[in-house]
C-alpha cells in the first residue's frame, strides 16, 4: 500500500496541529518563569525557610554608682524536630535523665508534628553541652542568655524577675522592659521537606541587638544596709513583715526599697516561707508566689496612724487654724458627736502647746484642729497633697489611696482621719507626701529608673520626672522641719536621736483591721538634716510581737540606718551641735 | 526516484535526538531522585541504577529492532495486540498495587507494567489494521470497526490508569485520521468526543473537583502537588538554580522523578534549560513526520505516525500538568520521567521508526 499524499497531508496537519501546541506551552512556561517567578519564589521560599530566634541580650541594671544589680548568663534552650528524630526513645531518654522532666511529657514534645518544639529553656550551659555531646540527631541545642542577679535577694521586689523568654514579670525588669529587652536576631536557613538544615546554603543572619543598661537610683550599699536592719528588726521583733524606705525627698530619688522577706531572685518560683517545703496545689502555690513578689512599698496599703499628723498639721497651719502657741488639753480622750476617741496615753497629756502635742502624738490636739479645719478644706489638702491619686513611682501595680468619698465624711470620719485612721494609703505615698512638706512644699515624682546608657556605658537617654510646686508654703514647710525636729529631739521620736544630726521624724503606731486581732504596725518617718533634707527614710514593721510602739521600734532601726547612711553620703555632723550637747552634759 | 545515487541509512538526526534525550533523561533523574532514593533506600543511586539498566536494556533492543525490515512485524501484529490485552487482565486481578493503583506485574526482581507494552502493541496493530483495510477507511463503517479492537484495551487499561487509556485512545484518533481521506466527520468525532468528556467529568464529582483544584490550586489541599510543581518552575526564572540545586526535589515536590520532573528540570535549569529540553522533543516529533511522509509504505508511515502521536501526546499532555495549564492527571515525559517499562518501550518503539527510516529512499541533496 502507498503512503498517499492526503494521508501525508493529514500527517502534516497532525504535526503542525503538535508544533502549535508546543509553541504555546513554551508561552505558559516563559509567563510562569518569567512574569510570576517573583510570586512563585516568594513563595518557596518561605516554604524552604526556617527562621530560629537569637536572643538579644538583656539590657543590665546598675546602680548609681555602676554596681551590677541584674546580668546575664549564658544558658541553653533544649529544642526538637520532629521529622529529623531518628531514634525517638533514646531522645526522650536522654532528655527526660538530663532535663530531669517526667518522660510522658518529653515524649509528647517529641511526638508532636510540628517544625520544632522547644523541650526546656534557661537550661545551664554545662547541661546543654552535654546533651549536645550525645550528638541526638532532631536535638537543637541553642544558646542565649538567662537573667542572672549577682546579689541573689537583693531588692528582689523592686529589680523583679524575668520568664522563660526573658521577658521581665515583676519589677522595674516589667516597668523598663522596653528599655532592657533588645531585640531579637533572627537566622534564616534553608531546609529541606524534613525540616533538615542544608548544607552549603548561605544563611542569612540578622545579628541580636542587645538591651540598653538601666541605671537606677538604688545605692548597692545603703540597700544592703537597710534589708539587714529590716532582717534584724523582723528577727527580733518576730514580725510578719519590715519595710524600709530611703529616698532623697528634694528629687524623688529612692536609695533603698526594702521588703523583707525578700526572695532570691534567680529562684523566683521557690517559696520562701516554711510553705516551701509543703506540698501545695497549683493554684495555692500561685497565690503563694503572688504574695511573696509583692512589694509592700508600693502594692499595700495600710492605715498610716499617727505618721499621718505631719500632714494634718501641715494643713491647718497653711491654712492658719492653728498656730504653734495655741494651747489645748487632753483628758485621755475626746468626745465627737456620739464616740468617745481615745489618746494613746491614757491619763491624758493635760494643757498643752500645740508644739507639744505634736511632739506627744496626742490625738485630742489633732482631732481639735482637724475640726477646726473642716472636712471640706481637710479634702481639698488631701486632694492638693496628691494623697487622692498615686505617687507615679516607676514600678507597676502601685496601689491606690482608700479614702471616704467626700460628701460621706462626717465629723467622727474629719476626727479620725486627723491622725492618720479610717483611709488607707501606701507607705510610698506617705513617704512621698512628707518629703514635699518638708522639701519646700514641692511634690516629686519617687522613681528608680535614672538613666539609660548604651553598650559602652554612654548615657542614651535621661529620664525626667514631674514635680509640682507649692504643695504647701515655704514657710509652713519650714515650720514642719522645725517641729519635726523637736519630735525627736524631745518628743516621742527620740529614739532616732542621732549625736550630731539634726533629724526631724514621726512615729506612728497604727491597729490593722480588723481591731480585734490587736494586731500593730509600727512606723517612723524620718529625715535628715533636719533644717534642709536630703534623706528621707521610713520604717514600716507589720505585725511585730511584744512592745510594738513606733517610737520604740522603728524609729532606733532609722536611726541606725542614719547613723551608717549619712556619712557615706556625705552629710556631715554638725560640730556647733555636737560641741553644745559635749558642754550640756 | 529512479535515481542510482539511492543510498539508504538510518535517519541519524533521529538516533542522535534518541541517545541525547536518554543521556539528559538519566542526568536530570539522578539530579531528581537522589534525595528521595536516599530517604527511602538509603542509596542515592537506588533511581539511577534501575533506569539505567532498563535504558541500557532498551537501547540493545532498539538497534536489534532498527536493522529488522519492520514488515517482519505484520504476523505478530495480532499476537501483540492479544498478548497486551492478556496483560492488560492479568494485572488487574495479580498486579502490584503501588499508590492505589494496580499497574505493574512481577516477574522475580523485575516489575513490568502492561500499559507501556499495549501502546507498541497497539500501534503496530493498528498499523497493520488499517492498511489492510486502507480503501474504505473513508466509511463510517470502518472507522468504528478499526475502533473496536482498541476500545478492549482502553477499557483494561483505564480501569487503572486513564491518563494512558488517553493516550491510546489519541494514538488511535491519530492512526484514523491520517489513513481516512476525509475531515468533516472528524470535526463531528472531535464534538462528540468533547461532550463525552463532559458528561465523564460531570458523573463523579470527584472529576469536578478536580476542575476546581486546576482552576485554584492554592485553595485545596490536593493542589499540593500541583502548587509545589509551580514553586519550583517558578524558582528557576532564566537560567535556573544549576543542575543538583532543586529545593523542591527536597521533599516538598513529592515523588519529584515521577511525573512532576520538568517542574524540577525548570527550577534547576530555568527557561533556557527547559526550553532547550522541548525544542529536543519538537526536534524529535519533526523527525518522526518526515519519517511518516516519506516512508516507503503505508504501514511505515502509519508507525511513525503512531510514535509521533505517541510521543506528543505524552509530552504535551504532561507539560500542560505541570504547568497547571490542564487538570492534573498522571501523565509521565518520556525518556525523563522514572519508569523502566516506559524507557525500555519507548526505545523499542524508537527501533521500529529506525527501522522504518532505513528503508526510506532518501534523495540526495534534499
Amino acid at each position: 500500500m502507498k503512503n498517499k499524499t492526503y494521508n501525508k497531508k493529514k500527517i502534516l496537519v497532525v504535526f503542525l496541529f503538535c508544533f502549535f501546541i508546543i509553541l504555546v506551552l513554551i508561552g505558559r512556561l516563559v509567563y510562569l518563569m518569567i512574569f510570576d517567578a517573583e510570586y512563585y519564589q516568594k513563595k518557596a521560599e518561605d516554604l524552604h525557610e526556617r527562621e530560629r530566634e537569637i536572643k538579644a541580650a538583656r539590657g543590665l541594671i546598675v546602680d548609681r554608682n555602676g554596681t551590677v544589680l541584674a546580668a546575664n548568663r549564658a544558658v541553653c534552650t533544649i529544642s526538637v524536630i520532629h521529622n529529623q528524630i531518628t531514634d525517638p526513645e533514646t531522645v526522650i531518654r536522654v532528655l527526660s535523665e538530663e532535663l530531669d522532666i517526667e518522660e510522658s511529657r518529653v515524649r509528647a514534645r517529641v511526638e508532636k508534628v510540628s517544625s520544632m518544639e522547644k523541650v526546656k529553656t534557661n537550661v545551664d550551659k554545662e547541661i546543654g553541652d552535654r546533651i549536645r555531646d550525645y550528638d541526638l540527631d532532631g536535638v537543637k541545642v541553642d544558646e542565649d542568655y538567662k537573667r542572672y542577679y549577682p546579689y541573689n535577694e537583693l531588692g528582689s521586689k523592686v529589680l523583679g524577675f524575668t520568664g522563660g523568654d526573658n521577658q521581665g514579670i515583676i519589677g522595674l525588669e516589667v516597668k523598663y522592659e522596653e528599655e532592657l529587652k533588645g531585640i531579637n536576631g533572627t537566622i534564616l536557613t534553608m531546609t529541606d521537606a524534613r525540616g533538615v538544615e542544608l548544607e552549603g546554603v548561605a544563611e542569612d543572619r540578622i545579628e541580636p541587638v542587645a538591651g540598653n543598661t538601666l541605671q537606677i537610683s538604688m545605692d548597692y550599699n545603703i540597700q544592703a544596709f537597710a534589708q539587714q536592719a529590716a532582717l534584724k528588726v523582723l528577727e527580733e521583733k518576730e514580725a510578719d513583715s519590715v519595710s524600709i524606705l530611703l529616698m532623697n525627698p528634694q528629687n524623688g530619688e529612692i536609695l533603698a526599697m526594702v521588703n523583707v522577706p525578700e526572695f532570691n531572685l534567680n529562684e523566683p518560683f521557690e517559696l520562701n516561707t516554711e510553705m516551701a517545703g509543703r506540698t501545695v496545689s497549683d493554684e495555692e502555690k500561685q497565690d503563694l508566689l503572688n504574695q511573696m513578689w509583692r512589694n509592700g512599698c508600693i502594692n499595700d496599703t495600710y492605715e498610716p496612724g499617727s505618721t499621718f499628723k505631719v500632714i494634718t498639721a501641715s494643713a491647718c497651719l497653711e491654712e492658719g487654724v492653728v498656730k504653734l502657741e495655741d494651747t489645748f488639753s487632753c483628758p485621755g480622750y475626746r468626745i465627737v458627736e456620739d464616740r468617745k476617741i481615745r489618746c494613746h496615753k491614757v491619763g491624758g497629756h493635760g494643757a498643752e502647746t500645740f508644739v507639744q502635742g505634736i511632739q506627744n502624738s496626742c490625738n485630742p490636739v489633732f482631732i481639735d484642729i482637724g475640726l477646726r479645719l473642716g472636712s471640706d478644706k481637710f479634702y481639698e489638702y488631701f486632694r492638693q497633697f496628691g494623697l487622692l491619686g498615686m505617687t507615679g513611682v516607676d514600678l507597676p501595680g502601685e496601689a491606690g489611696t482608700i479614702m471616704h468619698k467626700k460628701e460621706n465624711i462626717g465629723l467622727v470620719e474629719l476626727a479620725t482621719m486627723s491622725f492618720g485612721q479610717s483611709f488607707q494609703v501606701t507607705p510610698m505615698q506617705m513617704a512621698t507626701t512628707v518629703s514635699s512638706l518638708v522639701n519646700g512644699g514641692r511634690r516629686v515624682t519617687p522613681h528608680f529608673g535614672v538613666a539609660v546608657l548604651d553598650q559602652k556605658g554612654e548615657e542614651v537617654k535621661r529620664f525626667q520626672y514631674e514635680t509640682k510646686e507649692g504643695i504647701v508654703s515655704e514657710k509652713t514647710s519650714a515650720t514642719m522641719r522645725m517641729l519635726l525636729e523637736s519630735v525627736v529631739s524631745e518628743g516621742s521620736g527620740k529614739n532616732a536621736y542621732l549625736e550630731g544630726y539634726h533629724i526631724g521624724g514621726k512615729t506612728a503606731t497604727s491597729q490593722t483591721l480588723p481591731r480585734s486581732a490587736h494586731k500593730y504596725i509600727s512606723s517612723f518617718i524620718g529625715f535628715a538634716p533636719a533644717e534642709n533634707p536630703q534623706v528621707l527614710g521610713m520604717v514600716v514593721i507589720h505585725n511585730p510581737q511584744g512592745i510594738y510602739y513606733g517610737g520604740t521600734i522603728a524609729a532606733p532601726v532609722l536611726r541606725d540606718i542614719f547613723d551608717n547612711v549619712l556619712p557615706y553620703l556625705g552629710i556631715d555632723k554638725d560640730k556647733s551641735s555636737m560641741a553644745e550637747n559635749a558642754g550640756e552634759s | 526516484m529512479e535515481s542510482p545515487k539511492k543510498k539508504r541509512h538510518y535517519d541519524y538526526t533521529l538516533l542522535v535526538v534518541v541517545v541525547i534525550l536518554a543521556v539528559i533523561g538519566l542526568i536530570l533523574l539522578y539530579s531528581t531522585s537522589t534525595y528521595n532514593g536516599q530517604v527511602k533506600f538509603h542509596d542515592s543511586f537506588y533511581y539511577l541504577k534501575k533506569q539505567g539498566f532498563a535504558t541500557l536494556l532498551g537501547f540493545t533492543g532498539m538497534l536489534i529492532i532498527a536493522n529488522i525490515d519492520y514488515h517482519k512485524w505484520i504476523p505478530f501484529a495480532v499476537p501483540g495486540y492479544l498478548v497486551a490485552v492478556v496483560l492488560s487482565v492479568t494485572v488487574l486481578f495479580i498486579g502490584d498495587e503501588y499508590n492505589g493503583s494496580k499497574r505493574w506485574l512481577s516477574l522475580g526482581p523485575f516489575s513490568f507494567q502492561p500499559s507501556e507494552f499495549a501502546k507498541v502493541a497497539l500501534i503496530l496493530f493498528l498499523a497493520w489494521f488499517v492498511t489492510k483495510n486502507v480503501k474504505k477507511m473513508g466509511e463510517i463503517r470502518m472507522l468504528m470497526l478499526t475502533l473496536l479492537p482498541v476500545l478492549p484495551i482502553i477499557g483494561l487499561v483505564g480501569a487503572s490508569n486513564l491518563s494512558t487509556a488517553i493516550i491510546i485512545l489519541g494514538i488511535a484518533g491519530v492512526l484514523i485520521f491520517v489513513a481516512s481521506p476525509k475531515y468533516a466527520q472528524f470535526i463531528w468525532m472531535g464534538v462528540a468526543g468533547v461532550g463525552f468528556l463532559a458528561i465523564f467529568l460531570a458523573l463523579e464529582s470527584y472529576r469536578l473537583e478536580r476542575l476546581a483544584i486546576w482552576r485554584n490550586p492554592e485553595q485545596y489541599e490536593k493542589g499540593y502537588q500541583t502548587l509545589q510543581g509551580l514553586y519550583a518552575i517558578g524558582s528557576g526564572g532564566l537560567f535556573g538554580r544549576g543542575l543538583g540545586e532543586s529545593v523542591q526535589k527536597l521533599g516538598f515536590l513529592p515523588e519529584a522523578q515521577n511525573d512532576m520532573i520538568f517542574s524540577i528540570i525548570c527550577e534547576e535549569l530555568g527557561l533556557f534549560g527547559a526550553g532547550f529540553l522541548l525544542i529536543l522533543f519538537l526536534i524529535l516529533i519533526w523527525r518522526f513526520f518526515v519519517i511518516a511522509t516519506h516512508a516507503k509504505d503505508l504501514f511505515g508511515a502509519l508507525i511513525a505516525t503512531g510514535a509521533m502521536a505517541h510521543m506528543m501526546i505524552q509530552v504535551i499532555l504532561n507539560i500542560a500538568v505541570v504547568t497547571n495549564s490542564i487538570p492534573n492527571t498522571g501523565i509521565t515525559l518520556p525518556f525523563i520521567s522514572y519508569g523502566g517499562t516506559s524507557v525500555v518501550f519507548l526505545l523499542f518503539e524508537m527501533g521500529l521508526v529506525l527501522s522504518v527510516s532505513n528503508l526510506v529512499e532518501w534523495k540526495q541533496g534534499k
